[in-house]
C-alpha cells in the first residue's frame, strides 16, 4: 500500500527539517521566526506551548498547507518550498493529519470517510473495502461503519478522523490536539493508537495542551513561544514508560 | 462517467440548481438560431436557384387597348425566341397573372378590372451581363414601354436581409455560448467558495487540483447534457407550432422549406456540445482558481 512513487520509497535524513523558518500571514507580524528543528525517522514528538504561539501554523506547514515565507522546508528528503502542486499532493499521501475538529466529511459515512485517501491514489476497490475494515475493527467502530459523522460521538469521530490520517500507512503523522474535545479515557485510548502507529514506524508529532497526557508517555517536547521551537525532554518519562 | 463517486456533495450546491435552468434556456436560443440559420440558407439557395438565369419582362397596359398590348407582346416573344441568348420566353396567361396576385389582392372581381401589365417569363440560355444587355436592348427596341426585371436587384436585398438575419443568429451563438461559460465560471467558483473545506480536506489527504477539477467538470458535463437536453425538449413542440403555423401562410409569400439533415444532426448534438463547454470551463475554472491558492 506504500503510495509514495518509487524514487521516493526510502529517504534519508529527517522525515522532516526547517532550516531558519519564517511564517506570515499577508503582512501580519511573523507568526514563526527562524524556527529551524528536525523529525528523526521514526521518532514521537509532543508539540506543546501556550495558545496562539503557532503550533497549529506550524503543523500546516508540515502539512502542506501553507508555504514558509521564508527559510527552508525538507519533507522526506525533500525541499518542498518551491514543489510544485501536484508534487506537494503526492507527498501528501505520506501524511497522515487529525484535527482537534475532526473535519470529517458530513455527507459520507465512516466508511467512506476512511476510505477516502485510498480512492484518491487510485487504490482498488477490493483493498480499500479490506482495509478500511480492517482499520475500523482496529479502532472498534466496525459497527459503525455505515453511521455519519452527525451521529457519532466525539470520540468516534476522532477514531475515525485518526483512521483517515492512517489508512495509507503515513511516514509522518501531524496531529492538531486530537484529544481536545474527548475525555480523559478517550484521551487514553487516541493516544495509545497513536503510540502504536509509532511502533510501526511512523513519525509521530501531536500538539497538545493537556500536560498530564503529556506527563503519561516518556516522549520529547518541542515547545514553541514567541515564535520559536526548543527542545525538552519528556515531561514524565519516567512513569510513562510502563504505561506505553 | 455519470455513475462514478464524488466526494463532493455538488448535488446539494445550491448554484447548480439555477445552472440546468440557465443551459436550458440557452440551448432553447441556440436551436432557435440553428433553425434560422439553416431555414434562411435553404429559403436562399431556393431563391437563386429559381431566378438566376430568368428575366420577367412587363409590358405595360397600352392606351389602344388590350389588342395593342397583347400585339406589342407577341413582337417581343417573338423577338426573343429568335435571340440566340435565350432559351424561351413565354407570356404568362391573365389567370396566371391573377393568381400570382391572389394572396395579395383576392380572387374577386377587382384583378379584371386593374390595368394589369402583360408578363413574359424569359429563361436565358446565357445570363452574362453582356447578354442581358443585347437582349434587353432587342426587347426595347421591339417595345420601347417594356421594362426589364432580372430580379437582380430583389434578390440582392433579400440575400442582404437574410445574410443579416444569418449574421443576428450566429450573433446569438456566440452569445449564448458566452452566456453559458460565464455561467458556469460563476457556478463553480460559487461552488468552490461553498464547499472550501471539504476541498481543502481532499487536498490534505492527497488529492490533486486535477482530481478535484475533474469532480466539477463531471458535474458541468451532466449538467450541460441534461439542462440542454431538456432545452431541446421544449424548443421541439415550440419548432412543431412555428411550422404548423407556417404551412397555413399561402407558399407564394413563404415558401415552404425542408429542413437539411445537417439542421437536425447540429440540434441533436447541441446538448453533447453544452455539456463539452461546461465541462472544459469548469475543469479551467477549477484549476486556476485552486492554482492561486499554496
Amino acid at each position: 500500500m506504500a503510495l509514495l512513487r518509487k524514487k521516493d520509497e526510502g529517504y534519508s535524513g529527517d522525515t522532516v527539517k526547517l532550516d531558519g523558518v519564517g511564517l506570515r500571514y499577508d503582512d501580519g507580524p511573523e507568526i514563526l521566526a527562524d524556527v529551524s528543528l528536525a523529525i528523526p525517522q521514526r521518532s514521537f514528538h509532543f508539540l506543546t506551548g501556550p495558545s496562539g504561539a503557532g503550533k497549529t501554523s506550524l503543523l500546516s506547514l508540515m502539512y502542506l498547507a501553507k508555504r514558509p515565507t521564508r527559510g527552508g522546508l525538507t519533507l522526506f528528503g525533500e525541499d518542498v518550498t518551491k514543489a510544485k502542486r501536484d508534487r506537494l499532493a503526492w507527498l501528501r499521501r505520506n501524511l497522515g493529519v487529525v484535527f482537534q475538529d475532526f473535519r470529517l466529511l458530513d455527507h459520507m459515512s465512516a466508511f467512506d470517510n476512511v476510505a477516502l485517501p485510498l480512492r484518491i491514489a487510485g487504490i482498488g476497490e477490493n483493498v480499500v473495502q479490506r482495509n478500511v475494515s480492517e482499520l475500523l475493527n482496529w479502532v472498534g467502530l466496525e459497527d459503525y461503519k455505515n453511521a455519519h459523522p452527525a451521529v457519532l460521538s466525539g470520540g468516534q469521530k476522532q477514531r475515525v478522523a485518526i483512521a483517515r490520517a492512517v489508512v495509507n500507512r503515513p511516514k509522518l503523522i501531524l496531529a492538531d490536539e486530537p484529544t481536545g474535545n474527548v475525555d480523559d479515557t478517550i484521551a487514553m485510548r487516541l493516544m495509545q493508537l497513536f503510540v502504536e502507529l509509532h511502533k510501526l514506524g511512523a513519525s509521530v508529532i501531536i500538539a497538545t495542551h493537556n500536560e498530564p497526557l503529556v506527563a503519561r508517555f516518556p516522549f520529547p517536547r518541542l515547545h514553541l513561544d514567541d515564535g520559536a521551537v526548543t527542545v525538552l525532554p519528556p515531561l514524565g518519562a519516567a512513569s510513562a514508560a510502563a504505561e506505553v | 462517467m455519470f455513475g462514478m463517486r464524488s466526494d463532493l456533495p455538488l448535488r446539494r450546491d445550491t448554484a447548480s440548481r439555477f445552472v440546468l435552468w440557465l443551459v436550458m434556456v440557452l440551448v432553447f436560443m441556440a436551436a432557435l438560431a440553428v433553425t434560422v440559420n439553416s431555414y434562411i440558407g435553404v429559403l436562399l439557395n431556393d431563391w437563386n436557384q429559381s431566378v438566376t438565369g430568368t428575366l420577367t419582362v412587363q409590358i405595360p397596359m397600352a392606351e389602344g387597348g388590350d389588342k395593342v398590348t397583347q400585339a406589342a407582346v407577341n413582337k417581343v416573344v417573338d423577338v426573343l425566341k429568335r435571340h440566340p441568348g435565350v432559351s424561351s420566353a413565354e407570356a404568362l396567361p391573365r389567370a396566371k397573372i391573377a393568381s400570382l396576385l391572389k394572396p395579395w389582392l383576392g380572387d374577386g372581381a377587382i384583378v379584371d378590372d386593374l390595368p394589369l401589365p402583360a408578363l413574359i417569363d424569359v429563361e436565358l440560355r446565357d445570363d452574362t451581363p453582356e447578354a442581358l444587355a443585347a437582349i434587353s436592348a432587342s426587347i426595347k427596341t421591339a417595345a420601347p414601354d417594356a421594362v426589364i426585371d432580372d430580379h437582380r436587384v430583389w434578390l440582392n436585398r433579400v440575400m442582404s436581409l437574410a445574410q443579416g438575419f444569418s449574421v443576428l443568429a450566429l450573433t446569438i451563438m456566440v452569445l449564448v455560448t458566452g452566456a453559458l461559460g460565464l455561467t458556469i465560471v460563476f457556478a463553480t467558483r460559487a461552488s468552490l467558495a461553498e464547499f472550501a473545506q471539504v476541498i481543502e480536506i481532499l487536498h490534505v489527504v492527497g488529492a490533486k487540483d486535477r482530481y478535484v477539477a475533474g469532480q466539477f467538470a463531471r458535474r458541468a458535463l451532466v449538467q450541460g447534457i441534461v439542462g440542454g437536453a431538456a432545452g431541446l425538449a421544449l424548443y421541439a413542440p415550440a419548432l412543431a407550432l412555428v411550422a404548423w403555423l407556417a404551412n397555413r401562410v399561402d407558399p407564394e409569400i413563404l415558401p415552404n422549406a425542408t429542413l437539411p439533415m445537417s439542421h437536425w444532426l447540429a440540434l441533436a448534438v447541441l446538448p453533447l456540445a453544452a455539456g463539452l463547454l461546461a465541462m472544459i470551463t469548469a475543469n479551467m475554472t477549477v484549476r486556476r482558481t485552486l492554482s492561486e491558492k499554496v
